[in-house]
């Protein structure tokens, strides 16, 4: 796959992500209520909410990982360029190449550092090394970690720090060349230095990714995300540039929740 | 007094730990002690002669090297591949859970049970004789539930976020399992391919009926001959032997070969289980 050409091929008028009466299920639970939103190309959108809220919920939808959740079903419809993730001729291995995820907890394989990076590039069937040693540099580089790395590819990933780890599952995603990003609260995990990283590193991605981005920590929301979305017990209380709601909420609830006074 | 009872307990457990050593080193010195003076490279290397009073113990332990290769090319395909199909294919159903619990229950099945079966069903029903072939499939039998359960644990022991991370970057089932789970427990399955080493290695019952000779010429040259087995020989050596108290020497030293053979077996796995996991 050609990223220049991709990326000239990318129509920045349409949302990326287009979420239409989105209701997911776990069993008779209903833990997500008719959500509609878009998130437009080449932005940060952030999920904020209490826990139990429903974000990461959302997130998983984004590549179907709640697929593997018994008794989990979503109605509605997901659009990520245009096309219906949820139709029934979809193909969710090729959706999952196109929908790369960051999880919360560092999660390298017990591989090593180059190992991990080409792992998704290896799957599609690229064979040649030179090929593959690009992708691993470019990669590392684009999660801010081939300098620190370079010397020791060769090396378990498992052996580098939490802050690391982390960044090596955000080159394992980038390097099969994804149009959205997902991360599950990147940096929960991570001591305030790493997260301060990671969190440049993720405003840089947006010029090549659409990030959607589920965070606990509403500075880290107001920090780097462009648009904002709060959750409440499965619904989308209100969405919108980033600015806006942490200065003028239009719901009562979002305020009190951004101010501190539940969650 | 709560801290003499601690103490106490303390003793009480070291003392248990203790006396299992004392008990493993007693049991080697004891077979070390007498069979000592019958080692030596020819007692290795020749095969039984003058009718297993002289000679050495090589044909009986090309023997136990055939039966355990070829038991563990049975054993390990079908014991992973069960295991592997508990731990990520099977429903969480009834007929799963009926199914385990006969394969655990095997686990405690007497092998001379195992001996029998081997008897009906590779030696006449399949007709495959007395020979090597039905002597190692019995044996294989014998510790697939061994290898079935350790397969089965060292799959679901791969953390759940390594199969998130693969599902996500698009690998399918397969890839998943096959790039990224396998090698994750290849360690622990290891650890159960030793186990049923020695097992196998050690079994006397399951062989009788199904492909140990009392004594052949030469090593097993087809899978259809028959075979002659270290733990038979011992056995044949102490109770059915031509000279049986004029070969004591040779029953312990071909013991110490055994387990010299099984030690040796042991540590290759645990040379490679370390291999594996300086990877990680």
């Amino acid at each position: 796959m050609d990223k220049t050409q991709t990326k000239s091929d990318r129509d920045f008028s349409h949302p990326q992500v287009r979420t239409e009466n989105l209701n997911l299920y776990y069993g008779a639970d209903r833990v997500l209520q008719s959500l509609s939103f878009d998130i437009p190309r080449g932005c940060v959108a952030a999920f904020i909410g209490p826990s139990g809220c429903g974000k990461s919920s959302y997130l998983r939808c984004l590549n179907r990982m709640n697929d593997f959740i018994p008794g989990a079903r979503a109605e509605g419809r997901v659009l990520i360029d245009g096309t219906d993730i949820y139709a029934p001729d979809v193909d969710v291995i090729a959706l999952r190449r196109r929908v790369g995820m960051v999880f919360q907890k560092p999660n390298p394989f017990p591989m090593s550092i180059y190992e991990n990076v080409a792992y998704g590039p290896r799957l599609f069937g690229v064979r040649d090394r030179e090929v593959l040693d690009e992708t691993v540099r470019s990669s590392l580089e684009g999660a801010a970690l081939w300098g620190e790395v370079k010397d020791k590819l060769n090396t378990p990933g498992t052996g580098l720090s939490g802050g690391q780890q982390q960044r090596l599952c955000i080159a394992r995603a980038i390097a099969t060349e994804p149009e959205v990003l997902l991360m599950d609260e990147p940096t929960s995990a991570l001591d305030p230095l790493s997260t301060a990283r990671i969190e440049e590193l993720i405003r840089d991605l947006k010029s090549r990714f659409t990030v959607a981005i589920v965070t606990h920590n509403m500075q880290q929301a107001a920090r780097i995300s462009d648009h904002t979305a709060f959750f409440l017990l499965g619904e989308l209380v209100e969405y919108g540039p980033t600015s806006q709601i942490f200065t003028a909420p239009e719901d009562k609830r979002t305020e009190d929740y951004i101010t501190g006074r539940f969650g | 007094m709560r801290r003499l009872v601690d103490k106490l307990v303390t003793l009480v457990f070291w003392g248990t730990a203790l006396s299992l050593g004392a008990l493993l080193f007693g049991v080697l010195g004891f077979v070390a002690h007498r069979g000592w003076e019958a080692i030596s490279w020819d007692f290795i290397f020749e095969p039984p002669r003058n009718g297993m009073t002289a000679g050495g113990v090589w044909t009986p332990l090309v023997g136990t090297l055939e039966l355990i290769t070829v038991s563990m090319g049975a054993t390990i395909p079908v014991g992973v591949g069960t295991g592997l199909y508990f731990s990520e294919y099977a429903a969480d159903s009834l007929f799963t859970h009926v199914l385990r619990q006969s394969i655990r229950a095997l686990a405690g099945v007497p092998s001379v049970v195992f001996g029998l079966f081997g008897l009906s069903l590779f030696v006449i029903f399949l007709g495959f004789g007395s020979s090597m072939l039905s002597a190692s499939l019995t044996l294989a039998c014998l510790s697939l539930p061994l290898m079935v359960t350790a397969s089965e644990q060292a799959f679901r022991a791969v953390p759940r976020d390594y199969r998130d991370a693969s599902y996500a970057l698009g690998a399918t089932k397969w890839q998943t399992i096959r790039k990224v789970v396998l090698p994750s427990a290849a360690s622990t399955i290891i650890t159960g391919v030793i186990l049923s080493i020695g097992r196998v290695a050690g079994e006397t019952a399951p062989i009788i009926f199904t492909g140990a000779a009392f004594y052949t010429p030469g090593a097993a040259r087809s899978l259809f001959d028959e075979v002659m087995a270290l733990p038979y020989h011992v056995y044949v050596l102490a109770t059915a032997g031509t000279n049986i108290q004029g070969t004591r020497s040779l029953q312990y030293g071909a013991i110490l070969v055994l387990m010299g053979l099984v030690l040796g077996i042991s540590s290759v796995g645990v040379w490679m289980r370390a291999r594996l996991n300086r990877g990680k």
